[in-house]
């Protein structure tokens, strides 16, 4: 009984985990240099700035709300490390702090005016959305700032270790956030807020200054993926990120996050972040078309949600 | 011998464990049937199963000798079978004639007809008493009471044959039970069977003809009502004898103030009151819907702005000015709102969660000491005997009794001094009604202080020590153990109405 019990309970991550199995056994399968090195490089390359964005989404949509400004903020965030560097000649260090403060801006001022002035978040992020986007045209003056081989050394793979630092962090943020939403009070607190905030309420929890948390982290950790897209491209291009969340909340929900809020994974997550990124590359690598490749992934992201639906009405 | 109406035969239903076995149970036309059984007898699957939400796992239904077989809600709507549910289907943002016409509006040429929808909306809100509700006002801007009404107007709306009613009275004041029942037997004379289904026995034995005991899923008893009496009832319900509360001795009058209420005053409770709750002492808050007993106990709690006065609450030797919900946690004072499915349980949570949430065991200063929580939860849920597969089950999938009897294991965890419990046995079967009252005696002699708000008077004087009364608002009277009865605590509930105010207070019922 206590067995069955524990293989039900992460029958979720066990669900996705399996999903992710046949999808790298399907593109080996169909593709004979799919685990090349250069598919394994684009891989890796482009999951950190995905990854930390997706987890901050994955945190905010637990507390029933949304955060759609992440792309802009990511590009807002490169653009100010770009012109630190350029224009100002900063050390890159203090460059990417201010970029990731950039952000952190960002998303507090996001949360204040969910949490403190009732806004929907919605409204409240969409509106972020176009703020940063704009702003980050006005800090490049809607230039692409060449960069340099400096920052690119966060994106390549680290001596000895033979993976990037950009990915080491990206992987520390994915193991602190699943340890706060399955270990801390703070994250149990966060699950209550979005299953039933008046009830929180009624238990002596106050959802704003959560809200308040949440959206700011979500805002620093797309300024810390505007870092990661920096150093991928060498350059900060105003342009980056455009659609970035909706890969988001397609990466969180593939991992089982529900929109409504009080249900969610980090680590689920971190699979849908690898399941999308995937699929992205292998379906390049087997020759599909950028058009077909986006109605896969659409199909793909529909039938997640709709698998985990069905799973959850017949356990076992 | 009546005509049989409703036949039905060996019917079974299980989800992890069977919930309904080999039920049979016949009912003729226009007879009133009430089933009676603790929570998680079985009753509202009975009637889910009735009217098709629920498919049931063997067995078979006859309604007027034809076989029924309901897979959906719509099916049942179409044999002439309708319900209300124990939790209110209304909408809110929907105007009251719209509500109870959901199914069928009536509309011509595709479009609503608004005089007909609003004329047969009229005649029907007159026929379950809520004559001074408007047609077109919001279902939001109704008291809890009259939202209950609306529910009854829907139902009896529709032509039907058989009419469900699931806890029709729970939330509602004599007088208005009364309306209800009246309404029921007058729909009964027009050969409409009902099957109601209640906690309050009295109400029970007075408005039916025939009583079926349900317990564990399984039919007990079926007898005339006129040959049964509210305590037949009790024991056939929880198969033996039930311990009645002993009356403990009245408080010690020297014990010290543990919650004091000082000139309060919110938007929806005008008049300012003062009350203070003392170590060991139950005190009771009585009043008619609407006078504002959840007012008061909301910003007892600082839920709601203060426009003025304090509340303070006293430990040992220190006072502390509760500044908000969570100042009062903190400070050993726990709160149970109402309505258990907004203001209680975390849906699509384990047990466990819902039950560890104000006061999560900690192993350092912010993780989770799940080892820990399992012993404790496991502990708690066999103090209250709380009916539940493990710990692990979504709370939804429990009944609404056993739901309460988690959110009350939740302020024991976190050993709150102080309770505000605001109709802590609401939809409660009597087993767990008893054991509630009985934690309650246990808590008072370990020294804790508890205000109950309820509308049932035979709680209240059961259960407390002093039984403060509100009238439309005010703070009218104050009894004590010994020097009380039921008629002059009533008396003081209407004191403050006169007839001119009573139509007002109605309608202020509905400024939550």
């Amino acid at each position: 009984m206590k067995v069955m019990n524990a293989i039900r309970r992460h029958a979720e991550e066990n669900f996705i985990v399996l999903s992710l199995i046949l999808l790298i056994i399907f593109f080996s399968w169909s593709s004979d240099n799919f685990f090349s090195v250069v598919t394994l490089k684009t891989i890796l390359n482009q999951l950190p700035a995905l990854t930390v964005v997706t987890v901050g989404m994955t945190l905010v949509l637990i507390v029933a709300g949304i955060d759609l400004s992440v792309g802009s903020v990511l590009s807002l965030s490169a653009t100010v490390i770009g012109v630190l560097v350029v224009g100002w000649q900063i050390p890159l260090p203090l460059a990417c702090l201010a970029g990731i403060l950039a952000g952190l801006a960002c998303g507090a001022a996001n949360g204040a005016l969910v949490a403190f002035f009732r806004l929907p978040a919605f409204i409240v992020t969409l509106g972020m959305l176009e703020m940063a986007r704009g702003l980050a045209y006005i800090v490049n003056n809607s230039q692409t700032v060449y960069i340099g081989s400096s920052i690119q050394a966060i994106a390549l793979p680290l001596p000895g270790v033979g993976v990037s630092l950009a990915l080491l962090i990206a992987i520390g943020v994915v193991a602190a956030g699943h340890f706060m939403m399955t270990r801390t009070v703070f994250g149990r607190h966060l699950t209550a807020i979005g299953s039933n905030e008046q009830a929180a309420r009624m238990s002596g929890i106050d959802a704003r200054p959560h809200r308040l948390f949440v959206l700011a982290l979500s805002g620093a950790l797309a300024g810390l993926g505007g870092v990661f897209n920096a150093a991928y491209l060498g350059s900060a291009d105003p342009n980056a990120g455009i659609g970035l969340e909706l890969s988001a909340i397609a990466a969180a929900v593939i991992g089982g996050t529900s929109l409504m809020g009080g249900r969610g994974s980090v680590l689920g997550a971190f699979v849908g972040v690898l399941i999308i990124s995937i699929l992205q590359s292998g379906l390049a690598q087997i020759g599909v078309s950028e058009p077909s490749k986006r109605l896969i992934t659409g199909a793909v992201i529909i039938s997640a949600v709709l698998l985990d639906r069905w799973r959850q009405k017949h356990p076992q | 011998m009546k005509d049989l109406r409703l036949s039905i035969r060996n019917l079974n239903k299980s989800y992890n464990v069977p919930v309904l076995k080999n039920v049979n149970l016949s009912i003729g036309r226009g007879e009133i049937h009430a089933i009676v059984g603790e929570n998680g007898a079985g009753k509202s699957t009975l009637i889910n199963v009735l009217t098709g939400l629920t498919p049931r796992d063997s067995g078979s239904i006859f309604l007027d000798g034809e076989s029924y077989e309901p897979n959906c809600a719509g099916d049942g709507f179409a044999a002439g079978v309708s319900f209300t549910s124990q939790e209110l289907s209304i909408v809110e943002s929907l105007t009251v004639a719209e509500n109870i016409f959901l199914r069928q509006l009536p509309r011509r040429y595709g479009i609503v007809d608004k005089s007909a929808l609003h004329a047969s909306a009229r005649a029907l809100l007159d026929r379950v008493g809520l004559d001074y509700v408007a047609t077109d006002s919001r279902a939001e801007s109704l008291s809890l009471a009259d939202r209950q009404l609306l529910e009854f107007a829907k139902a009896i709306n529709a032509e039907c044959r058989l009419l469900l009613l699931d806890e029709p009275t729970a939330a509602l004041t004599q007088q208005q039970a009364d309306r209800v029942h009246a309404v029921i037997r007058e729909i009964a004379t027009q050969r409409v069977s009902v099957i109601y289904i209640s906690h309050r026995l009295d109400d029970v034995l007075d408005v039916s003809d025939t009583v079926t005991v349900l317990r564990d899923g399984a039919v007990i008893s079926t007898t005339e009502a006129d040959s049964s009496s509210a305590a037949d009832l009790v024991s056939l319900m929880t198969g033996g004898g039930v311990i009645r509360p002993s009356d403990l001795a009245a408080t010690d009058a020297a014990s010290r103030p543990a919650l004091v209420v000082e000139n309060i005053c919110t938007a929806n409770l005008p008049n300012s009151v003062n009350l203070t709750c003392h170590e060991s002492e139950i005190v009771g808050i009585a009043g008619l819907a609407g006078s504002g007993k959840s007012e008061l106990l909301r910003a007892m709690f600082r839920l709601d702005g203060l426009h003025s006065g304090r509340v303070i609450r006293h430990i040992k030797s220190e006072t502390i000015q509760i500044r908000s919900a969570r100042h009062a946690v903190r400070n050993g004072i726990g709160f149970l709102g109402e309505n258990r499915q907004t203001m209680g349980i975390f849906p699509g949570q384990a047990v466990l969660t819902n039950m560890m949430l104000p006061d999560i065991l900690r192993s350092a200063a912010c993780t989770v000491d799940a080892t820990a929580e399992k012993t404790v939860a496991g502990q708690l849920g066999e103090r209250l005997a709380i009916r539940c597969n493990s710990l692990q089950q979504d709370i939804r999938e429990l009944s609404g009794g056993n739901q309460q009897k988690v959110l009350i294991a939740r302020w024991l965890n976190a050993g709150s001094a102080v309770l505000l419990l605001d109709e802590p046995t609401r939809g409660v079967d009597v087993g767990t009604k008893q054991a509630i009252y009985e934690l309650l005696f246990e808590l008072r002699s370990n020294g804790n202080a508890i205000v109950i708000a309820s509308s049932e008077l035979d709680e209240l004087m059961t259960v407390c020590d002093r039984i403060l009364v509100l009238s439309n608002r005010h703070l009218v009277a104050e009894f004590n153990r010994g020097h009380w009865s039921e008629e002059q605590i009533l008396s003081a509930s209407f004191s403050a109405y006169t007839d001119n105010t009573t139509r007002e207070m109605s309608q202020s019922e509905g400024v939550r």
